[in-house]
């Protein structure tokens, strides 16, 4: 499938993210313009990152490939990953954004010290953390970006792992988040725009989409339910999904440290309509393109490869069969690798400002220069990318699985300590701590026991009828609640400067 | 309606209404300050 057009066009589209990287690259002065992009972010350029960043390797290969495993069960994935952007920007944005215009935050980490006046042991475990689970988040991204290119190109894994890591990792090491931002502002527009034409293309070459509810209906009643009747994807299980995504996302280092790179806070006023109707109309799509691949494979019209991931390769197939114009084929390999690339950039930089500005400038080295600390940006940039392309090797057997593994451990660690300290005066430090290495152990271990389906204290851990990061998220809370009743609460001076309250924004 | 059971229908789309809504009111109501 490899043929000349193809390849030009990937090429060409590996260059304008090169390109993009050396032109950002000159803007570049200080690591405030490395990691927050100099504040100066527009509003149109803030939505797409947000997009961009949100959008992963899920979003078409995932998305699809569970719609086509699952059905309509698993829409609800369309509607809670697209409010992660307005739940992000609402309940986090706006009073992080105020806080960090005189407090100077470069990370969310920055908040998590100050507000828990814990410069060192909660910073530290925030850092760590957040490296931990956004290296579980880049290995999910880095197999779908190998996917793409395997079938496109037919060469091998290591291979399209290689050069898929070697175009992201310059072009972000280089060019910082300017170049993530608007990489990711030309990448978003790739992927709705195509999604958006070439979608309807895959539905009416399955016949329409009534044709393929009725299809779908026929093979199993419950492939048009809005959820099963037990199991995965029963209303229990859709609540703590819907937590899962909206909150998880929401609150994950890559997606929330967007938020601080934004130059005027009026943005956040319609960044979360905007960014849900046109995210979601895009995401709704994708599902039906799976859905479609249903009926595609029940009439016949193509059969999916016989590997564990068969899922995941369904929006290929229904491109390559509805589309058969050779050149069709480079630009949907671009959609597809500017999804996965635009969320790849942004969790490899945020690795970055966790492992130079939280542990090296705030903790080990407090008197190291801007140049250092821009210089060891960069090099943690690239060795995160060489680290996770390592992991990659061995793609796990379904892509949705490990990046929602990823999202689990992110709600379970990230978002009590934030909500808590946003919200709650009540909320202290050992609170925190407790919270916080609650929620990741326990998260890591359920999502571990959920995943080789362990049975552990009479508990099958494949039949638990929640997501297992809602488990984690309630042992977060509660640990929350009790240590901090029971400790000496945070200066008064200290709640004021970082604006805690029940409310959002003073008006 | 698409083929799909009202059940469907009604929810999906009662819920992607109530979060347009809602969405609407933060885009109306929120000032912010800078």
């Amino acid at each position: 499938m490899a043929d000349i057009l193809t390849v030009i066009i990937v090429t060409f589209y590996f260059l304008a993210m090169l390109g993009i990287g050396i032109w950002a690259s000159k803007k570049i002065k200080t690591t405030e313009d490395y990691l927050v992009a100099g504040r100066s972010l527009g509003l149109w350029v803030f939505i797409l990152l947000m997009i961009g960043t949100v959008a992963s390797g899920m979003s078409l290969l995932g998305v699809s490939g569970l719609g086509y495993k699952v059905g309509w069960p698993t829409i609800w994935e369309q509607i809670f990953v697209p409010l992660s952007i307005g739940f992000c920007v609402i309940f986090f944005g706006v009073k992080l954004h105020n806080i960090a215009k005189t407090s100077g935050y470069m990370t969310v980490q920055d908040y998590i010290a100050h507000r828990y006046e814990s410069p060192i042991a909660l910073r530290s475990l925030a850092a760590v953390a957040g490296i931990i689970v956004s290296l579980i988040y880049l290995v999910g991204q880095y197999t779908a970006i190998a996917i793409v290119l395997m079938w496109l190109f037919a060469i091998p894994l290591w291979l399209a792992l290689i050069i898929a890591t070697l175009v992201t990792m310059i072009y972000t090491a280089i060019g910082g988040l300017y170049a993530v931002a608007w990489a990711s502002l030309i990448q978003s527009v790739i992927l709705i725009v195509g999604v958006i034409i070439m979608a309807p293309i895959i539905i009416f070459h399955a016949g329409g989409f009534t044709h393929v509810n009725e299809v779908m209906a026929s093979i199993n009643p419950n492939l048009v339910m809005p959820w099963n009747p037990s199991g995965a994807f029963a209303v229990p299980y859709i609540f703590s999904f819907a937590i899962l995504l909206m909150v998880g996302l929401a609150c994950a280092p890559h997606v929330i440290n967007n938020v601080l790179s934004i130059k005027d806070v009026k943005f956040f006023k319609w960044a979360p309509l905007a960014a849900f109707l046109i995210y979601g109309a895009a995401m709704f799509l994708l599902k039906f393109t799976g859905f479609a691949g249903i009926a595609m494979v029940k009439e016949g019209i193509f059969a999916l490869p016989t590997v564990v991931n068969a899922g995941d390769y369904v929006i290929l197939y229904g491109i390559q069969y509805s589309i058969p114009t050779i050149a069709f084929w480079g630009i949907f390999a671009v959609i597809v690798l500017a999804a996965v690339m635009s969320t790849t950039d942004r969790l490899m930089l945020t690795i970055g400002a966790m492992v130079s500005w939280d542990l090296y400038k705030k903790v080990l080295r407090p008197d190291a220069p801007d140049k250092t600390i821009l210089l060891l940006s960069k090099i943690v940039v690239v060795l995160s990318a060489i680290s996770t392309m390592i992991l990659a090797i061995n793609p796990p057997e379904m892509l949705a699985i490990l990046i929602w593994m990823g999202i689990g451990v992110m709600l379970s660690t990230f978002a009590v300590p934030l909500l808590a300290g946003l919200y709650w005066r009540g909320a202290t430090r050992q609170g925190a701590l407790a919270a916080m290495s609650l929620g990741l152990v326990t998260s890591l271990v359920f999502g571990f026991f959920n995943y080789f389906k362990v049975v552990f204290a009479g508990v099958d851990f494949a039949k638990i009828p929640l997501h297992f990061s809602f488990y984690s998220f309630v042992i977060a809370i509660i640990a929350m609640i009790v240590v901090s009743m029971a400790t000496k609460k945070t200066a008064e001076k200290i709640l004021d400067e970082t604006q805690t309250g029940w409310y959002i924004s003073k008006q | 309606m698409f083929g799909l059971p009202d059940i469907t229908v009604i929810a999906v789309g009662g819920v992607v209404l109530i979060i347009i809504i809602a969405l609407l009111y933060w885009g109306l109501t929120f000032r912010g300050h800078d």
